[in-house]
């Protein structure tokens, strides 16, 4: 069986005129048809900016596809002229935003937006577009349909919104449904209805669901297989069990140890992660997560790791059985997975060789070198932080005045990148 | 940290109060069938219809100096306006909050003014909470320049110890917020809160603009900043995990009225309130075997329109238990009062011993 989508080696690069973002650098994944796939991450990790090139939607002329593939049933849609795209964006291919205000028109009528696409690439008349629009409305839990037809999405919650434009997308019932964050702006109740309804209508049409979200609960209720993303990268993929089950990248295992669950035993501490996520400006150089990473190894700061299989046997990329990927020189064994520290005898991560590349710098806007500085700490700091802590174990209540934590590191003037152009 | 610049908050400590334990100790904030209203404007937004809407209808709380009190519930549940009008950046329309003893529900000008270095607030979004053409020490030490304490120079030394205390190198000082990244500038935000040595801090949604790598940071320098400077904290938050791990007591507040209010552990472990319950079953379980073996209690649609609350238990038109019990006329007609359910544990429902059978099924996960 063929996969319905291919994302191969993407790379995309946001140009203005002094700066060049990198904000998907290789990512590779596949899905196939019915199937339920995760791209997870914080923001600025690319995992939006991925959905975009896959529609041909991102922001132009800045936005630009700089290599890779992307093929939908076969057909490659980087080749495609702008006309036959618009045959796959709605049909074949639906979206769902974050903020449904801002996807809706505000000055046509709920009705007319919804039979738009119904008219024009199904060819209904209007009559018949029109009721088809009331019965899927119906669908997606929204009574006195007629009346509703009629509204402006002014007149509407957030929560009827992300409905109508589930219904909308998918109306025309496509094989591929992206929801970029479809939830994230909606009550924790009002996400539970979306969620069910996303997943319902899915299954009953096939359609598969390239969900989109920084909310590792949403992850688990939703998706059969996870990618992972950080700093436009895939840095693990797995399917879910597998992935909550048997994390192994030292980000996967910082962001379920950082994350608070409603359930259980209190988890123990929250072991946050340091530093701040890169800003992506300049080309990457070694693994990007190297500079936050508690586990790194000299290489990670030159070698970016390739995305390989953790087990035997060929690599199998979509479906139940896909295999575990994985991109670290120096994973989390169970273990350490568990307490989110490595835990081997005399182990410390390596420190940033002097002189080296910086991966992912930072620099506040203007040129001026931000305090933002460069992710992560420098060793001494992360030292110093440990003598600080190991002292207020010891007992020290006159707080202020002391340095408590210092996630942010002292700027450096012996890193000649840092002083540039004040 | 001088004397001087604590002065201030330590004239005003009844003697022996401080570190004292919070269970023995009288409650830093005692609130009392806290209201709020707004007028809400007439046609085209012109003058005034003459309705009004209860934000907050009849809250009381109370809060123990070293305590976190988190307050849930969904976007129109009041919890925000509950908070601002705690600590004075909304006048109550009646009702009593007595802080340290001292009412402030109807303190006005100096006598407000003289209160305030006590209570302090955190705000929800770093990036429009600080004055974008201020320096990060301007920010932090405007409030003691509004107070009075010290001189410049203590001034420039304390803010020194605030941002490192909240881990901002002390070279920023000069810097713009603009040049920190989100978690940077809600610790700023956090330096600015402790400037005046507060007691209480009231922070509104603390975490839900930020990243979430980030958001463990904040949560534990908060934590530890409790833990060092014995800070009372008002926790609103509509992230119900964020709010267990951090929060002493919880209280759930539905349509400007707290529904349920109990010690964290047992109102997450035994929630008695059908609200709570349906709350905290939408909240998905980051770990598939759990989740997917978990029964839900959807609620049907959405909160009502607070300017026309429904009659009687402002929950009763998206009730499963109503429903289950056949629509019993006493929760149309009679707004149940908040009464002890368990020790320590307040819940206001007529019904409140059904849902605890309801409530313990739910916590085995596939047992339905």
């Amino acid at each position: 069986m063929t996969d319905l989508l291919t994302v191969d080696d993407l790379v995309v690069r946001f140009r203005t005129h002094d700066h060049t973002i990198h904000a998907v650098n290789g990512v590779s994944f596949a899905m196939e048809a019915g199937e339920t796939l995760a791209l997870v991450g914080e923001s600025g990790c690319g995992k939006s900016v991925t959905s975009l090139a896959i529609t041909r939607l991102l922001p132009q002329p800045a936005g630009r596809i700089e290599g890779g593939r992307i093929e939908f049933e076969g057909r490659s849609l980087l080749d495609l002229p702008a006309d036959e795209m618009l045959s796959v964006r709605g049909p074949a291919i639906a979206m769902i935003f974050q903020d449904p205000l801002t996807s809706l028109n505000p000055v046509l009528t709920i009705g007319k937006q919804m039979t738009e696409g119904m008219r024009e690439h199904r060819g209904m008349s209007r009559a018949d577009a029109w009721a088809r629009a009331a019965e899927l409305l119906q669908m997606v839990g929204i009574g006195d349909a007629e009346r509703r037809l009629k509204s402006y999405p002014h007149q509407m919650s957030g929560g009827m919104r992300q409905r109508v434009m589930i219904a909308m997308a998918l109306a025309l019932t496509p094989r591929l449904l992206i929801a970029d964050e479809p939830t994230t702006a909606l009550d924790v109740t009002i996400q539970a209805q979306v969620m069910d309804l996303i997943r319902d209508l899915a299954s009953s049409t096939g359609t598969a669901v390239l969900l989109i979200t920084h909310d590792l609960g949403v992850v688990a209720d939703m998706t059969q297989r996870v990618c992972v993303m950080y700093a436009g990268f895939v840095v693990e993929t797995a399917t879910t069990d597998e992935l909550f089950a048997r994390p192994r990248h030292p980000y996967t295992v910082g962001l379920l140890r950082s994350i608070s669950r409603i359930d259980a035993d209190d988890t123990g501490e929250l072991r946050p992660i340091e530093g701040v996520p890169p800003e992506q400006s300049r080309p990457p150089v070694g693994c990007p997560f190297a500079p936050r990473c508690a586990w790194r190894l000299p290489q990670c700061w030159t070698e970016n790791p390739p995305l390989v299989t953790t087990g035997e046997g060929p690599v199998v990329r979509t479906g139940t059985d896909a295999s575990h990927l994985l991109a670290c020189h120096n994973p989390a064994t169970p273990d350490e997975v568990a307490v989110g520290v490595p835990m081997r005898p005399g182990f410390r991560a390596a420190p940033r060789p002097t002189g080296g590349g910086t991966p992912g710098s930072r620099r506040g806007p203007g040129g001026s070198p931000g305090v933002a500085g460069r992710p992560g700490d420098s060793e001494d700091l992360r030292h110093e932080r440990g003598l600080v802590e190991a002292a207020q174990d010891v007992g020290g209540a006159d707080l202020i005045g002391r340095p408590l934590i210092r996630n942010i590191e002292t700027p450096d003037p012996d890193h000649p990148e840092r002083r540039g152009d004040q | 940290m001088t004397d001087e610049l604590q002065a201030g908050s330590a004239a005003a400590d009844p003697p022996g109060s401080t570190g004292a334990a919070p269970a023995v100790a009288q409650p830093l904030l005692v609130v009392r069938d806290l209201v709020v209203q707004f007028a809400l404007p007439g046609a085209f937004g012109m003058g005034r219809s003459g309705r009004v809407v209860k934000a907050v209808d009849g809250v009381s709380l109370d809060l123990a100096r070293r305590e976190t009190l988190g307050l849930v519930g969904e976007s129109g549940s009041g919890k925000t306006t509950t908070g601002r009008a705690i600590v004075r950046l909304l006048d109550p329309t009646s009702g009593s909050i007595r802080f340290d003893g001292t009412e402030i529900a109807t303190l006005k000008g100096e006598a407000l003014r003289l209160m305030r270095p006590r209570f302090q607030m955190i705000f929800q979004d770093p990036y429009s909470s600080l004055n974008p053409r201020m320096t990060v020490g301007a920010i932090v030490g405007e409030p003691l320049e509004i107070h009075g304490m010290g001189d410049a120079a203590a001034r420039r030394v304390r803010v020194a110890e605030l941002l490192d205390v909240v881990g901002i190198p002390g070279q920023a000082i000069n810097r713009y917020p603009h040049e920190f990244s989100g978690g940077q500038r809600q610790r700023i935000g956090i330096a600015r809160a402790l400037a005046l040595n507060p007691d209480l801090v009231v922070a509104d949604e603390p975490i839900s603009a930020l990243d979430v790598s980030i958001r463990a940071q904040i949560l534990k320098l908060l934590e530890r900043l409790q833990a060092e400077l014995g800070l009372a904290y008002l926790v609103v938050a509509h992230d119900l995990a964020a709010v267990r791990r951090v929060s002493h007591r919880v209280a759930v507040m539905y349509l400007g009225r707290i529904v349920e209010i109990a010690p964290t552990a047992s109102l997450y472990a035994l929630p008695r309130h059908p609200y709570t319950v349906a709350l905290l079953s939408a909240v998905p379980i980051p770990d598939p075997a759990v989740q997917r073996g978990r029964r839900r209690i959807i609620l049907t649609g959405e909160i009502p329109n607070p300017s026309a609350p429904p009659p009687g238990c402002h929950f009763h038109t998206r009730c499963w238990l109503y429903q289950r019990l056949g629509t019993p006329e006493r929760c149309r007609t009679e707004a149940p009062p908040l009464t002890d359910s368990a020790p320590d544990h307040r819940v206001a429902c007529h019904f409140t011993d059904e849902v605890s059978d309801a409530g313990a099924r739910m916590q085995s996960p596939g047992s339905g």
